[in-house]
């Protein structure tokens, strides 16, 4: 049985390289559970899009039938400013959020990137962040509720709306990152932090990798509070942006600090207009291009890790490389000239960081790539465990088969 | 080796070859002990208790329950005030204590991995010498394990700015009910896959048994800045906590106690607090200037809300005492009644002097008396009702008045538990807060981790066993008495 409100589906509705045969849209969470029951009958393969920000995360679905549109869930459910909690539908987009909490001086301390498209259920489900994480953690640190609709339709909430809260097991975090294959996020409920006083930059550099590390790790042994450190890679030295924000006397205090740990490395201090210029611009960096890759690594081995990342950079045109050494963190984004190359460089990058820990996963990548490089790269040691969860919340395989990490 | 009457023989003997015959407790009489955990009241002998010395130990003996069909009950130090660790009849309990080993640090990436035994104050002495903290402060931490603090998410003061248990662990190695070993979470951020760690942290024990954690450590915060505030009443305290809050301040902690509780206080440390109706303490940490001006517009703040005293520790010893004062209050309610019963509900932060006055009042129609002591900055209450079981009808009353305080929070918005957990005691409560479909959610959840069912059973979800059960009184457990720790 057909959702009511199905169309046929347009390349718009394409994920991975997959265009489906339907699309839907629901109006209100329950539309959406009647939808997902009505898809169910049919046993259609489903994938769940927002602001199609991060659509080409993962590898292409193995099977895709309709696509499930989160763009009319847009409503703010409940703001409640004194106890700075928020819960919104799944459709709103992050500058919408932030526009609504703005006036009653907060905000989502989440600065994941193309806030005007992107939708709070899609940052939630594909885990995206900013530089400011750095301060206030992930979208897991931050979520506290969620509603989800499971691929039978019936709606379950995990969580709730007050922050502190052990009651259950923690669906809301379990569902972050999953990329829509363990339900639909429908609802999510977040704790806010006040919009602060004042914020500055300290941009200083150009630097070298090694100095990049010393600085982080002097600024932190300080134990001063940055909310954000990151640095971009300009031919090849680093430009390296830290970000104080609080009430004034704190960032003047912490900016002179800073200055006095940068010695004689050239710097500046940054406000207002060409603060916000100067992050846009990374943030355009770490995202621009048809491919790119996000990197996780042990902080202390920055230097081997930006050199490995440096060479993956320089295989695409406009290569971009855009690192945050407090959280361990690393995005390259450019354009693909030689699949081979790329490829080549990706597995050469995976071999740097995974001996300490860490990972590389292509966020997008071209069919070209997608063909000779493996986006997710070798499956965690976990994947059985997963699997079963998987086998559980969606028995049937139906949302987004094949997407996520070791064929899920 | 004695065993249990009950208890099959077979089993206890290939456990034995497991662990070794000194690590397995079968005499009824050392039972005892393992009875209960930190909530004393509705103890349940186990079959047998085993202390394995490794994962591999672990797992052969998780390995052997399952084939013998026998559940398995873990347990930390015990501390837990919900019942987590409570044995179920019959059943193997599984005790971590001899897992106490820093297996390693490494501060450049900052975290330290720990066996699950080792005492959550630990492993902040591990790495205090190099200027690093481990941030969640649970009361019981002097004695409480990492084992324990992950199976409960456990929080403590300072939560409030630095999160709780979930926000500190970056990986663990699992034994899961079938005997399988399983690292998930990673040192490095992000790795690819479900985010599995969300969902054992605060799974209290039903999900599989941790054998090694790995824990971000944190910087000591370059400053701390103390004061101490009194108030005529609750109310004027509440709304100094909102100011405190709007003016886009996030204290690293604000605690709250109400005039009984002022009072046992008082009565056991010698305090010299004055005889007021609510009194704040409320810590400030980071970076110094941001610190000290954070400070002085709280204090500010809580002066116009009504302050009638403000008190400014002079150096870290007085800072000391008045948390003291603070942490003693919980146990110093038995200074004012010989039994007492303790809640641990969350509301709406905006909530509270509504939500105070309603506790206070069904206290009264109840003929009781109820204390208060709470993280004022979350919303996390821990009211103590107060009564003497020797009345005819008083502990019923008393459990009648906490079970309604539980659904005062519901009905808030709020949550039954904001750190001790669901446990055994409050599982008949779930089905208030929670729908059917999200509870069964949830055991989809544990279907994949334990599809045999055999972790900590009868714990967080309801039974219809269980729907007749109330909150029990407080004994206090013998780590306090012995003046180890302080819970609240």
């Amino acid at each position: 049985m057909t959702p009511a409100l199905a169309r046929a589906a347009t390349d718009v509705d394409t994920i991975c390289g997959v265009r489906p045969r339907l699309a839907v849209e629901p109006r209100t969470v329950a539309d959406a559970a009647a939808d997902l029951e009505a898809l169910a009958k049919d046993r259609l393969a489903i994938a769940f899009v927002g602001g199609g920000t991060d659509l080409e995360l993962g590898a292409a679905p193995a099977r895709l039938d309709a696509v499930v549109h989160t763009r009319h869930l847009s409503r703010v459910r409940e703001y409640a400013p004194s106890d700075q909690i928020v819960a919104v539908e799944a459709g709103m987009t992050l500058a919408a959020l932030q526009q609504h909490l703005a006036p009653h001086g907060q905000r989502l301390a989440l600065d994941a990137p193309a806030a005007a498209q992107a939708t709070v259920g899609g940052i939630v489900a594909a885990n995206a962040f900013g530089p400011r994480r750095t301060r206030y953690g992930s979208v897991r640190d931050l979520v506290i509720g969620m509603t989800i609709v499971r691929a039978d339709g019936v709606v379950a909430r995990g969580g709730g709306k007050v922050v502190k809260n052990v009651a259950g097991f923690d669906l809301p975090r379990l569902l972050c990152g999953s990329l829509g294959t363990l339900g639909l996020i429908a609802e999510v409920t977040f704790r806010l932090h006040p919009l602060p006083e004042r914020s500055a930059t300290f941009l200083v550099g150009p630097l070298a990798a090694p100095e990049v590390a010393s600085l982080t790790r002097a600024t932190l042994d300080a134990r001063l509070e940055p909310v954000a450190v990151t640095a971009r890679a300009e031919r090849d030295r680093l430009r390296l942006a830290i970000r104080l924000e609080g009430f004034a006397p704190g960032v003047r205090d912490q900016g002179d600090r800073l200055a006095a740990l940068a010695g004689s490395a050239a710097c500046e201090l940054l406000e207002a207009q060409d603060e916000a210029r100067l992050w846009d611009d990374w943030e355009r960096a770490a995202i621009e291009g048809t491919v790119r890759a996000k990197a996780t690594f042990a902080p202390a081995e920055l230097p081997s890790v930006l050199e490995a990342l440096r060479a993956l950079a320089a295989t695409l045109r406009d290569g971009e490389l855009v690192v945050h050494p407090a959280l361990g963190i690393a995005r390259v984004a450019g354009d693909l000239q030689s699949a081979g190359d790329t490829a080549r460089a990706v597995e050469a990058a995976r071999r740097t960081v995974s001996p300490a820990g860490g990972a590389l996963v292509l966020t997008a990548a071209p069919g070209g790539l997608r063909a000779v490089a493996d986006v997710w790269g070798a499956a965690p040691r976990s994947i059985e465990i997963m699997r079963r969860l998987k086998r559980e919340l969606d028995p049937e395989n139906r949302l987004a088969p094949g997407r996520f990490v070791g064929g899920i | 080796m004695p065993v249990a009457a009950g208890f099959p023989p077979d089993v206890a003997a290939r456990l034995a070859a497991v662990v070794g015959a000194a690590h397995v407790v079968g005499d009824p009489a050392d039972l005892v002990v393992y009875e209960c955990d930190g909530l004393t009241h509705g103890r349940t002998t186990p079959g047998l208790v085993v202390l394995p010395g490794s994962a591999d130990e672990v797992s052969q003996v998780l390995r052997i329950a399952r084939e013998s069909g026998i559940p398995i009950v873990p347990r930390g130090s015990g501390t837990g005030l919900s019942g987590g660790a409570r044995p179920v009849p019959g059943c193997i309990l599984v005790a971590l204590s001899r897992m106490r080993r820093v297996l390693e640090i490494d501060l450049a990436n900052g975290w330290i991995r720990v066996e699950p035994g080792v005492f959550n104050l630990d492993v902040t002495r591990t790495v205090a010498g190099d200027g690093f903290y481990y941030a969640p402060d649970p009361s019981s931490q002097s004695v409480c394990s990492i084992g324990g603090n992950l199976a409960e998410n456990s929080g403590g003061a300072h939560c409030l700015k630095y999160g709780f248990t979930v926000n500190h662990v970056l990986a663990a190695r699992v034994v899961l009910s079938d005997g399988s070993v399983v690292d998930v979470g990673g040192p490095a951020l992000d790795p690819p896959g479900y985010d599995l760690l969300a969902a054992l942290v605060g799974s209290e024990g039903m999900l599989g048994i941790a054998t090694e954690v790995t824990l971000r450590v944190l910087r000591k915060p370059e400053t701390t800045r103390t004061f101490l505030a009194t108030f005529p009443s609750c109310d004027e305290a509440g709304a100094a906590v909102s100011g405190i809050i709007a003016a886009g301040i996030l204290p690293a902690a604000i605690e709250m106690m109400d005039r009984l509780a002022i009072e046992a206080a008082r009565a056991a440390t010698g305090l010299d607090w004055p005889d007021v109706g609510a009194l704040l303490l409320m810590d400030a940490d980071g970076p110094r200037a941001e610190v000290e001006h954070v400070s002085s517009r709280a204090i500010e703040i809580a002066r116009a809300a009504g302050a009638l005293e403000i008190r400014v520790p002079k150096d870290d010893a007085e800072r000391l005492l008045m948390w003291k004062g603070r942490k003693a209050a919980f146990a110093a309610v038995g200074h004012l009644s010989p039994n007492y019963l303790v809640e641990d509900g969350v509301i709406p932060r905006s909530e509270i002097a509504r939500v105070l006055r309603e506790i206070g009042a069904l206290t009264q129609a109840a003929g009781l008396r109820v204390a208060n002591v709470f993280h004022a900055g979350d919303g996390n209450l821990h009211p103590l009702v107060l009564y003497d079981a020797r009345i005819p009808g008083q502990e019923e009353r008393a459990a009648a008045v906490g079970g309604e305080i539980l659904r005062i929070c519901i009905r808030s918005g709020g949550s039954i538990t904001g750190e001790h957990g669901v446990g055994a005691e409050k599982a008949a409560y779930m089905a208030e807060q929670f729908g059917e479909a999200d509870l069964e959610t949830m055991q989809r959840v544990r279907r994949a981790f334990d599809e045999a069912g055999i972790m900590n059973p009868g714990k967080v979800f309801p039974t219809p066993r269980l729907c007749g059960e109330k909150p029990g009184p407080y004994v206090p457990h013998p780590v306090e008495v012995a003046g180890l720790a302080e819970r609240w």
